[in-house]
């Protein structure tokens, strides 16, 4: 069974912010994984933000 | 097949922290590959995304330098015939190199300092934007070596 980025992410990191404000800690966690597990996080937020904007979604009032 | 993922899925590969909702690969120009290619399109049930019609990419539209925008059931993917000022896949080969995606799958990728190139170039706000993030990430490379 593949392993999703998610359960290899260790204990959370606090952000190392550089001068032009990019977090260099997410970058370091990024170069930790295969490029597989890069594409699969990617995936995984994609995902998290269609599921999230379907929530939102208007309804109709009753 | 012969390609080379380009855009920011290869900035992804390559380890930088952004996102992106299609691929863009530049596929080798020649007729057997363009065969090759039409075959995994049909499979994908690829067809042109901004064209309520549904058409299909054929050969003569692939063997062409154009951009071909099409989605798929997986999403969309671009072939591109040639980018950054009529770069053809033989052009970009050297600056390209495989990376394995697990399970015997290896895909030819372009190299960071090559996108950040070509991100530099096209000048597009939305290409200059990312721009630090992929130096950033290339710096952290250099580093780890």
């Amino acid at each position: 069974m593949k392993v999703r980025p998610h359960e290899v992410d260790g204990p959370a990191v606090d952000p190392d912010i550089d001068e032009n404000g990019v977090d260099r800690a997410q970058i370091r966690g990024m170069l930790q994984l295969t490029p597989e597990e890069r594409l699969l996080r990617v995936e995984e937020f994609i995902d998290s933000m269609i599921a999230i904007r379907k929530l939102n979604e208007e309804r109709p009032v009753r | 097949m012969e390609f080379i993922v380009v855009g920011m899925t290869a900035g992804v590969l390559r380890g930088a922290p952004v996102t992106t909702v299609d691929v863009d690969i530049v596929h080798r120009r020649i007729p057997e590959n363009v065969a090759r290619l039409l075959g995994v399109l049909a499979e994908l049930d690829a067809v042109y995304r901004h064209d309520p019609r549904r058409l299909r990419p054929n050969a003569s539209h692939l063997l062409g330098p154009g951009h071909q925008l099409l989605t798929t059931t997986y999403g969309d993917l671009d072939c591109l015939g040639a980018i950054d000022q009529g770069k053809s896949y033989e052009d970009l080969l050297p600056q390209a190199s495989e990376m394995s995606l697990g399970e015997g799958l290896s895909v030819r990728v372009l190299a960071l300092s090559a996108l950040i190139e070509m991100k530099e170039r096209s000048a597009r706000p939305k290409d200059l934007a990312v721009i630090p993030v992929l130096r950033a990430t290339l710096d952290e490379l250099s580093r780890k070596r």
